[in-house]
C-alpha cells in the first residue's frame, strides 16, 4: 500500500474568521513566494491576508521531489514543503482567503489599494504583493483543446495513474520535464522525452538520473506538430527541426512541460510587465507602481525556483513594510 | 492492521475537532464482501483500509460516529448506493448527498475533515452570491468529481461540490477515486483530474474558481427556475 496521507492535513487550520474589509498587506497567491512573504509579514505583526484561487502550494506542490531546497538533504515533496510553509504562515497570524483576484486598483484619494475578488467583494490593502506565479504553456498544436484532459496533461503527479503500463511522451527538456519523465516511469512502461534541441536544459543531476533509466527514451531535435486520435490521444506527430522529417510516436498520453506563462493579466496596465507578461521590479521587488510588489515566478527574473521565490518573498515583505511606514509618516 | 494515522496527525485532528465541531456528525460507510455486486477488483483492495481509517478518525471525537453497513442491499437502496465503498457524511445540513466513492486518502483526507467540520456546524463557506444562485436548482442534480489521491488541485473541486450539496439537497456531491473505479472513469473518458461531470451533460477539467464552477453546475442542472 502506498502512503495514504501524502498531503498531510487540511488548510483550514485556524478558526474560520470573518474576512475583514481592510488589511495592511494582501498577498495574492500562496506558492513559496507568497507564503514566505506571509511568514515575514506575520512576524512583523502586520495584518496580513493571503488570497489563493486554487490550493496553497503553487506549482511546486505537484513536484514529487524537491532536491535543491536547502536543509532537506534527502529531498522533500513539493507538497510537504509548501504545507510546512503554509503552517508556518498561519502560526504567525496570516489569514487565508480562498478566492480569485480579478483586479487591483489604486485609491485616488487615500493610500490604499483595492483588491477586487470574485466571491468576497473588494478588500482594501495598504500594500499588495503579487505572488500569482505562472501556468504551464499549452502544447502548441491545433488539437490541444480537443485532447486536453483526454491524454494531454500538465500535471504528472495528478494524472500518471491513468497511464499504467502505457507509453507516454513528455514534451520539454527542462527540470520539470525531466523530473516528470522520471516520475512517470513508476507507472508507464515507456516514456519518450520529446525535446527541440539535441541536449537537455535540465540540471545535470536530473539528466544523469534520466539517462540511466532504461524506461526513458529520447526524441531529440523534435517539435510537436499534431496530436492524433479519435476520442483520446493515440499518437504524437513530431517534426525534426533539422531534417523536417515527420514521425508519429504511438503514445497514450502526452505530458507537457515547455515553460510557463505568468499570471499577470489582472494587473496589466497597472504595473509594468515584459513582452511576455512578467512583472518588472526593482531590487526591492517593487513594481513600477509604488506599494505594489512582485515575487516568484510571475516576476521578471533569471531563475524560477522555490528558493528564489522564497528570497523574493522576504525582500518584498521587508520593502512593503518600509513602504507602509513611510506612508504613515506621511512621506 | 497497522495504524494508518500517524501520531502527530491524530493529535492535530483531535485538537481540530475539539475546537471546530459543534453538532454530531455520522459517517455512514457501505462495504460488501469481495464478491459483492457493487465492488470491483480494484476497489476491493481498499475496503479494509477505508474502514480502518474511518475507525481511527471517529475515535478522535465523541461528536463523530461511524455506522458500517456490510452486504446490506436494503440500506444501499435507501441511500442510493451505486458502487462500493461508499461513504456518506450525515448531519444537520446533509441528506444522503455528500458522498465519497472510494477511499478518501492522500489529498482527499483533507476534504473529509473539512466536510465533517462544515456538517457539524451546519454551514459552508460558499459566497452569498453562490448560495442564492444554488437555490435556483429545483430538481435532482448530480455533480461527479473524479480525483486521484495525489492530485493537489482535486480537494477544492470535491469540496465545492460537497458544499453545494450541503446548501441545496437537490444536489448530490460525489467524489470518485478514479484508481478504484476504472470502468466508471472510462465511461467519462477521465484521463486527467479533477474532472467534474454534472448530470452527464455538462463537464469540465481542472479546478475552477467558485463562480465559474457554479456556472457549469447551473448549466448542467436539469430544471432551473427562469428569472
Amino acid at each position: 500500500m502506498d502512503d495514504f496521507f501524502v498531503g498531510g492535513l487540511s488548510s483550514q487550520e485556524t478558526e474560520s474568521k470573518a474576512i475583514k474589509s481592510e488589511y495592511d498587506i494582501i498577498i495574492i497567491g500562496a506558492g513559496p513566494g507568497g507564503l514566505t512573504a506571509a511568514i515575514y509579514a506575520g512576524r512583523s505583526r502586520l495584518d496580513t491576508a493571503v488570497i489563493e484561487k486554487l490550493a496553497p502550494g503553487g506549482q511546486i506542490a505537484v513536484s514529487d521531489r524537491v532536491d535543491n531546497y536547502p536543509g532537506f538533504p534527502d529531498g522533500i515533496s513539493g507538497e510537504e514543503l509548501t504545507k510546512r510553509m503554509e503552517k508556518q504562515a498561519k502560526k504567525f497570524g496570516a489569514e487565508f482567503i480562498s478566492d480569485e483576484v480579478r483586479s487591483v486598483s489604486e485609491s485616488k484619494t487615500e493610500n490604499y489599494f483595492f483588491v477586487e475578488t470574485a466571491s468576497h467583494g473588494t478588500i482594501k490593502a495598504k500594500s499588495v504583493i503579487i505572488a500569482t506565479g505562472a501556468d504551464p504553456v499549452k502544447l502548441p498544436v491545433p488539437e490541444e483543446e480537443k485532447f486536453r484532459g483526454r491524454g494531454i496533461s500538465y500535471c504528472a503527479t495528478c494524472d500518471a495513474a491513468f497511464f499504467k503500463n502505457k507509453v507516454v511522451a513528455v514534451v520539454g527538456g527542462g527540470d520539470t520535464a525531466i523530473a516528470d519523465a522520471i516520475y512517470l516511469t513508476k507507472f508507464a512502461k515507456e516514456v519518450i522525452v520529446v525535446h527541440r534541441r539535441d541536449q537537455l536544459r535540465a540540471v545535470k543531476a536530473l539528466q544523469e538520473e534520466a539517462f540511466s533509466n532504461p524506461k526513458i527514451k529520447f526524441q531529440w531535435d523534435s517539435v510537436s506538430v499534431h496530436v492524433l486520435g479519435d476520442n483520446k490521444v493515440e499518437g504524437l506527430e513530431v517534426e525534426n527541426v533539422k531534417t523536417k522529417e515527420r514521425t508519429v510516436l504511438k503514445v497514450d498520453g502526452i505530458f507537457v512541460a515547455i515553460g510557463t506563462v505568468p499570471n499577470s493579466g489582472f494587473v496589466r496596465g497597472l504595473v509594468e510587465t515584459t513582452d511576455r507578461g512578467f512583472v518588472v521590479t526593482d531590487k526591492n521587488r517593487q513594481t513600477s507602481k509604488p506599494g505594489i510588489f512582485a515575487v516568484g515566478d510571475v516576476r521578471d527574473t533569471p531563475l524560477r525556483q522555490v528558493v528564489t521565490a522564497a528570497g523574493d518573498g522576504a525582500i518584498a515583505e521587508f520593502s512593503a513594510e518600509q513602504y507602509i511606514k513611510s506612508k504613515e509618516r506621511g512621506v | 492492521m497497522e495504524k494508518l494515522l500517524k501520531e502527530n496527525d491524530e493529535k492535530y485532528i483531535k485538537d481540530l475537532f475539539e475546537k471546530r465541531l459543534t453538532d454530531p456528525v455520522e459517517l455512514v460507510l457501505f462495504l460488501e464482501s469481495e464478491n459483492g455486486e457493487k465492488v470491483n477488483k480494484f476497489s476491493a483492495q481498499y475496503l479494509p483500509y477505508t474502514e480502518e481509517i474511518l475507525k481511527e478518525l471517529v475515535a478522535l471525537s465523541d461528536k463523530v460516529k461511524l455506522t458500517v453497513y456490510k452486504d446490506n442491499p436494503e440500506k444501499e437502496k435507501e441511500y442510493g448506493v451505486t458502487h462500493i465503498s461508499a461513504l456518506f457524511v450525515e448531519g444537520k445540513n446533509t441528506d444522503k448527498n455528500v458522498i465519497y466513492y472510494g477511499i478518501p486518502s492522500g489529498h482527499e483526507f483533507s476534504s473529509l475533515l473539512e466536510d465533517i467540520i462544515d456538517v457539524s456546524n451546519g454551514k459552508t463557506e460558499l459566497s452569498t452570491q453562490t448560495k442564492l444562485e444554488l437555490q435556483k436548482i429545483t430538481s435532482p442534480t448530480e455533480i461527479l468529481v473524479f480525483v486521484t489521491p495525489t492530485c493537489p488541485y482535486c480537494p477544492r473541486a470535491v469540496r465545492t461540490a460537497h458544499q453545494m450539496a450541503m446548501e441545496n439537497h437537490n444536489i448530490k456531491g460525489i467524489m470518485i477515486e478514479a484508481n478504484e473505479f476504472p470502468e466508471w472513469s472510462k465511461k467519462y473518458n477521465v484521463y486527467a483530474v479533477p474532472k467534474v461531470v454534472i448530470n452527464d451533460k455538462e463537464q469540465f477539467e481542472g479546478a475552477l474558481p467558485e463562480d465559474e464552477y457554479l456556472k457549469h453546475v447551473i448549466k448542467g442542472a436539469v430544471n432551473i427556475i427562469l428569472e
